[in-house]
């Protein structure tokens, strides 16, 4: 702790303030050397029922599909073609073009198609448009919108990757019923969609795979040329990838876009040029925008719009109209120029814009027809009684009236001004019933299932409760309180509530399930709520109340102010849809607020003793010592300061990486063995190949055939690498046949089994780390293990310099700060709570395919991989710590012990509060006007950081209860 | 209970306390003339700093005056600290005491989340600011060595008890400010829109209204202490 030197002439100073720190008094309560049973187990539980609960509120607050219910399905009202008006015939129009193009790109945002990208599109275009696209801006949703016309819902943004449901009716299936030829070629997300509706389909093998830039445009491309030469098609729906692969690898920056937007125009050109194309009309959209950064899947503009482009062949003059319509538009109006019927679950208005091909009357066919439908629609939904009193209803009748009337008139192509004036003002009111069914439908979507969301709320809140409560009164939980054990009266009373409950629930609808195991687990995981709930409110009581008023219960861990208001804060900023976008302020915020106060506060302690020990005299001197002992603390916050910068040190980003590496290793190094060292330098020389071959860092400039072959042994080398540090740290580890050596290895180093192999654990995962992260965030790992040592370092000198020295109270701090150093370094790392910024690569490194498991595993462990670290570090730094350095010799074996006992409870309950807490606050939040585009993606975030922190801590505790009695 | 009830002393405090509040309501009133909040970053441009710094110094001069009348009493070690206040030895160290602290301010900003290589300007005159608010005044009644003294000793004994007074008051200015300027960024990210959200401005703002309750939370001790007394003497 001092820094004596002792050629120094602050010689005495330094050893009194050695004596001054070394002496302080050690209390400590003959309770908290007791009572060391291991809570891992009774952790476990909690945690596993958390996760259960965060499943059911997503099922409840996110139901998993809009498609029609048998009520709506069954219903009277009839679908299709209205033939008849007022006694009056009138006829669908008939197809307006021979052959349509829908001509997708993947992620084409409105700013990318400009005159210099895509000059033939730019050019040739006959309308330009703007398209509304709505939330989640991923694929799958946004392709059953344009092909529906529905808006989906969030939760399609998991069943992206997943499995998907097939649609029940769409523009395509319409197309089918026609027997007309409908082809495709591109992304097989559609195939999912559409097993059998097309004709012809050339998907993609794998949608999925980012690496892929060029080849699966190219197959899409000769798909094209030999559907441009069939020409026996009514629709083409071509859907091109790579600009979206080449956003999620290098960024909507990359100079790889220009470059691919030309290519795309090119395959414009071939259409709109080739001569088996005459009455045509083509449609270049995109299905989503992309994000500043080069993702996709939150609510910025940036991803939310998208343009389109129509293109036929006799256009009269070029326009571009500001007016933004929905994507979900596009599904109706199609429908119409196709001439097929809408689709049964279409919501969109009509684009006036594309019917100019058709006929007047034709056109107010087209919009009577949508409203017509629309008008079905909301019969549905709101039943007949409230249609018929509703104002959109007077004005449709109005309008159907108008309607009527001209119809001779505009058949005998009468061109009066009155009929002019009629015929505007029926299409207008057609309009207005479209848009106002179209926009209280949308807004009907939503539908929650309370049944789930009351049972998941419960379920988390009282298991986050339940922890928090056990861990707060560690020394009477057991005893007086009684929440760890099992009590038989309290279960079968709840088995018999959960039951009956479940019964009525079922009876009265409120809670619907398929099958009888989905029945039966939800009644287990009732009846866990209800034990849980009644353990907590007994607690609650009991701390309220207690029965002899004298032996009032006492929290029996301490719990400094300043970290609780910040802990208090942070909380509540989540009712908030600005903090939750940005927070990753709060979290610098608080965590520096809370490194400065405890470094100040260290310091003036320290100073302060020294100054009375010395009576006044030499304060400068003693000042300066002490800032001095504290330096390493200053650096660090330096460090915070330059880690929340990375993002500028692009130009220096090779240096950074080789310093960053060399850092590392060196910080590693004390996990380490000399030979796992020497394999963990040539494991992080590999990564620095790596990324040198792919031309991120500077490299020997080889030829591009040549660094394309070297990357593959590279990697095997690498995990060749990897696996030796493993096996070699687990061979130290474990016990083997005693001979000489190792008995002497044994003497040399007195440390557990179970120490080594979380240790060895760590350090490979943060090698596995530095092969995912990007080249800059490289330097963020280093600098995450030195934040933690030098955090938890001033926190062992916060807790001597106090007065009543307590290990709780170190611990306490070293707990909360590792929370909030894990997640300032998770939102150092790029991360956000939008979507959007999930990178992807991680999960394709050293892949030729996409493999839904090892992406998911390394996409996690590099998103989390703050949090993860973090909470290792904190379990190997209890366990290896000893208070030596700060004067305490005798407390040595509780402080490692308190790894199971406490800490690894403390920091779930920390962790699990604020989630029950946000989930409560969704409930309320329902109907915020941000409810999808903010709070929802923080949900999955949430609740997705709790799975990880499980899977963690489960396997730490498999650990824990393996290998603690080895030592 | 109070034994004996100290007019003086009540006197100190509530003139102390009404000095205060005086510098904050002056201070607002010169932000309600100017309208427009933009300046307040600046430093040639805004009057805050000096108007804080003339607030402090008043203040200094008041717990002078009440000093003057104890002078008589004073023991060996408060003559000789009272004698070397206008040494340049002292002098200086205060100035450079002063310095150091909006260095050591300035730095906290920028751990806090301001900007590194711009707004030097804005972060100055917030540290300058929180200085003045909090150091400056112990600086200015008691020299460098003796505020350093009184920031690192549990009872110092150099220290009048008319000092001793002020130092009371001076810590709750002190506290107030600190956490009213760190609360104060909590409007940053939010999504009003405002002019006034930019930074340095609700931390100067939040700086000023934070010293603003400190000083009536004080005010308010001072007057239950003063309401007690005067019950008791009631009842007896």
């Amino acid at each position: 702790m001092a820094d004596c030197n002792p050629a120094e002439p602050k010689n005495t100073i330094c050893l009194r303030l050695t004596v001054a720190v070394g002496s302080c008094d050690v209390e400590e309560d003959v309770s908290e050397m007791e009572e060391h049973k291991s809570r891992l187990a009774y952790t476990f539980y909690m945690l596993t029922l958390f996760l259960f609960g965060c499943v059911l509120f997503i099922v409840g607050f996110f139901p998993a599909s809009y498609t029609t219910t048998d009520a709506e399905r069954e219903s009277t009202i009839p679908n299709g073609w209205p033939i008849k008006m007022y006694g009056k015939k009138i006829t669908p129009p008939p197809a307006s073009y021979d052959a349509f193009v829908l001509f997708l790109i993947d992620a084409l945002r409105d700013d990318f198609p400009t005159e210099t990208n895509m000059p033939v599109s730019y050019e040739k275009a006959c309308i330009k448009l703007n398209l509304h696209v709505d939330i989640p801006t991923v694929t799958m949703p946004r392709l059953k919108s344009m092909t529906t016309g529905t808006l989906s819902n969030f939760i399609d943004i998991a069943l992206n990757v997943g499995s998907i449901e097939q649609l029940e009716d769409s523009l395509l299936h319409r197309l089918r019923d026609r027997d007309a030829v409908v082809s495709f070629a591109g992304d097989h997300t559609w195939l999912k969609l559409f097993p059998s509706e097309f004709t012809r389909a050339a998907a993609n093998n794998d949608s999925f795979y980012v690496n892929d830039f060029y080849n699966g445009d190219k197959l899409v491309t000769s798909a094209l040329e030999e559907e441009l030469e069939k020409a026996d098609w009514k629709l083409l729906i071509l859907h091109y990838l790579g600009l979206d692969h080449i956003g999620h690898v290098e960024g909507n920056e990359s100079p790889k876009i220009p470059h691919k937007l030309r290519e795309m125009d090119q395959a414009v050109q071939k259409i709109i040029e080739h001569k088996n194309m005459q009455n045509y009309l083509m449609l270049l959209t995109g299905d989503h925008g992309m994000a500043d950064g080069g993702g996709h899947g939150g609510n910025t503009p940036a991803e939310t719009s998208v343009p389109l482009y129509l293109f036929s062949k006799n256009c009269s003059k070029p326009t571009t109209v500001t007016k933004r319509y929905n994507q979900i538009d596009l599904a109706p109006t199609l429908a119409v120029l196709l001439s097929v019927e809408i689709p049964t679950m279409s919501i969109g208005c009509l684009i006036p814009e594309m019917l100019q091909s058709l006929t007047l009357e034709q056109q107010l066919y087209a919009y009577f027809y949508n409203a017509h439908h629309l008008l079905n629609r909301a019969r549905v939904k709101f039943g007949h009684e409230v249609v018929h009193r509703s104002d959109y209803y007077h004005w449709y009748q109005n309008a159907t009236l108008l309607h009527k009337d001209l119809l001779d008139p505009l058949r005998e192509g009468d061109g009066s001004s009155a009929s002019q004036v009629h015929y505007q003002n029926a299409k207008l009111n057609y309009m207005r019933v479209a848009r106002e069914i179209s926009g209280l439908l949308s807004e009907s979507l939503v539908k929650f299932d309370y049944g789930f969301i009351a049972m998941g709320l419960v379920l988390t809140t009282a298991a986050a409760l339940h922890l928090a409560l056990s861990v707060l009164f560690t020394d009477v939980a057991n005893e007086q309180l009684q929440l760890q054990s099992l009590k038989k009266a309290q279960l079968l009373l709840s088995l018999v509530i959960g039951a009956t409950l479940n019964i009525f629930a079922h009876a009265l609808d409120v809670i619907m399930t398929s099958t009888l195991l989905l029945k039966l687990i939800l009644m287990l995981l009732l009846v866990a709520a209800i034990y849980l709930s009644f353990d907590v409110v007994l607690t609650f009581i009991k701390i309220a109340l207690p029965p002899i008023y004298t032996r009032r219960l006492k929290i029996s861990i301490p719990l400094p102010v300043p970290l609780l208001v910040c802990f208090a804060i942070r909380v509540l900023t989540l009712g908030s849809s600005s903090f939750i976008e940005f927070e990753y302020l709060t979290w610098y915020y608080l965590g520096n607020t809370l490194l400065l106060l405890t470094t100040f506060r260290t310091l003036r302690r320290r100073i302060t003793k020294a100054n009375e020990e010395l009576d006044g005299r030499h304060l400068y001197k003693i000042a300066s010592v002490c800032l001095w002992q504290q330096r390493k603390i200053f650096v660090v916050l330096l460090l915070l300061i330059l880690m929340r910068h990375t993002y500028g040190l692009q130009a220096i980003k090779s240096t950074l990486m080789v310093f960053a590496l060399m850092l590392f290793w060196a910080r590693l190094r004390k996990f380490h063995t000399n030979l796992q060292a020497i394999f963990c330098g040539i494991a992080f020389l590999l990564v620095y190949t790596f990324r040198g071959l792919n031309q991120q860092v500077q490299f020997f400039t080889l030829s591009e055939q040549l660094a394309a072959r070297l990357v593959l042994p590279v990697l095997v080398l690498f995990w060749c690498c990897f696996a030796l540090v493993l096996v070699l740290g687990y061979r130290a580890a474990l016990p083997q046949q005693q001979s000489s050596t190792d008995l002497l290895n044994l003497e040399a180093r007195p440390t557990s089994a179970l120490l080594r192999l979380l240790q060895t654990n760590l350090s490979c995962s943060l090698i596995l780390t530095a092969l995912m992260f990007k080249v800059q965030n490289i330097v963020l790992l280093p600098t995450l293990l030195i934040t933690l040592d030098e955090t938890y370092k001033l926190c062992e000198a916060y807790g001597t310099s106090a007065r009543k020295f307590s290990v709780r109270l170190v611990h306490v701090y070293k707990i909360i700060m590792t929370i909030f150093v894990g997640r300032m370094f998770f939102f150092y790392q790029g991360n956000s709570n939008s979507l959007s910024t999930i990178d992807l690569t991680p999960g394709y490194i050293g892949q030729t395919s996409y493999d839904p498991n090892v992406v998911s595993i390394f996409v996690s462990l590099n998103t989390f991989s703050a949090d993860i670290h973090s909470f290792l570090y904190l379990i190997v730094h209890t366990l290896r710590a000893n208070l030596k350095s700060v004067g305490i010799m005798q407390l040595q074996p509780p402080y490692a012990k308190a790894a199971d006992t406490l800490v690894a409870p403390l920091y779930a309950a920390l962790l699990l509060l604020p989630v029950a807490f946000y989930l409560c606050l969704m409930l309320g939040f329902r109907y915020h006007l941000f409810i999808y585009s903010v709070f929802s993606p923080k949900v999955v975030y949430d609740c997705y950081t709790v799975f990880v922190f499980f899977f963690v801590f489960l396997i730490t505790s498999l650990y824990f209860k393996l290998f603690k009695n080895d030592a | 209970m109070v034994s004996r009830f100290d007019q003086k002393k009540t006197k100190h405090q509530l003139f102390h306390v009404s000095i205060s509040l005086a510098t904050i309501l002056i201070c607002m009133t010169y932000m309600q003339y100017r309208r427009n909040w933009s300046h307040l970053g600046s430093f040639w441009d805004s009057l805050i700093v000096p108007i804080v710094f003339t607030g402090e110094l008043l203040k200094v001069i008041l717990a002078r005056f009440f000093g003057r009348i104890e002078d008589g009493v004073l023991t060996a070690k408060q003559r000789q600290k009272k004698a070397a206040y206008f040494t340049p030895r002292e002098l200086l160290g205060g100035l450079t005491l002063q310095f150091l602290c909006t260095l050591l301010y300035g730095f906290i900003c920028i751990i806090l989340g301001a900007p590194v290589l711009a707004n030097y300007e804005q972060t100055f005159v917030l540290s300058l600011l929180m200085t003045l608010l909090t150091v400056s005044p112990t600086v200015f009644l008691l020299g460098g060595g003796g505020a350093l003294q009184v920031c690192f000793c549990e009872n110092p004994d150099f220290v009048t008890k008319c000092e001793d007074t002020a130092l009371h008051l001076f810590k709750y200015n002190a506290l107030g400010g600190i956490l009213g300027a760190w609360a104060g960024s909590v409007v940053a990210p939010l999504d009003w829109g405002r002019d006034w959200q930019v930074y340095p401005i609700p931390n100067v703002i939040g700086a000023l209204l934070g010293s603003a309750l400190g000083n009536i939370y004080a005010c308010t001790h001072v007057l239950y202490t003063c309401g007690r007394v005067y019950m008791s003497k009631k009842r007896t």
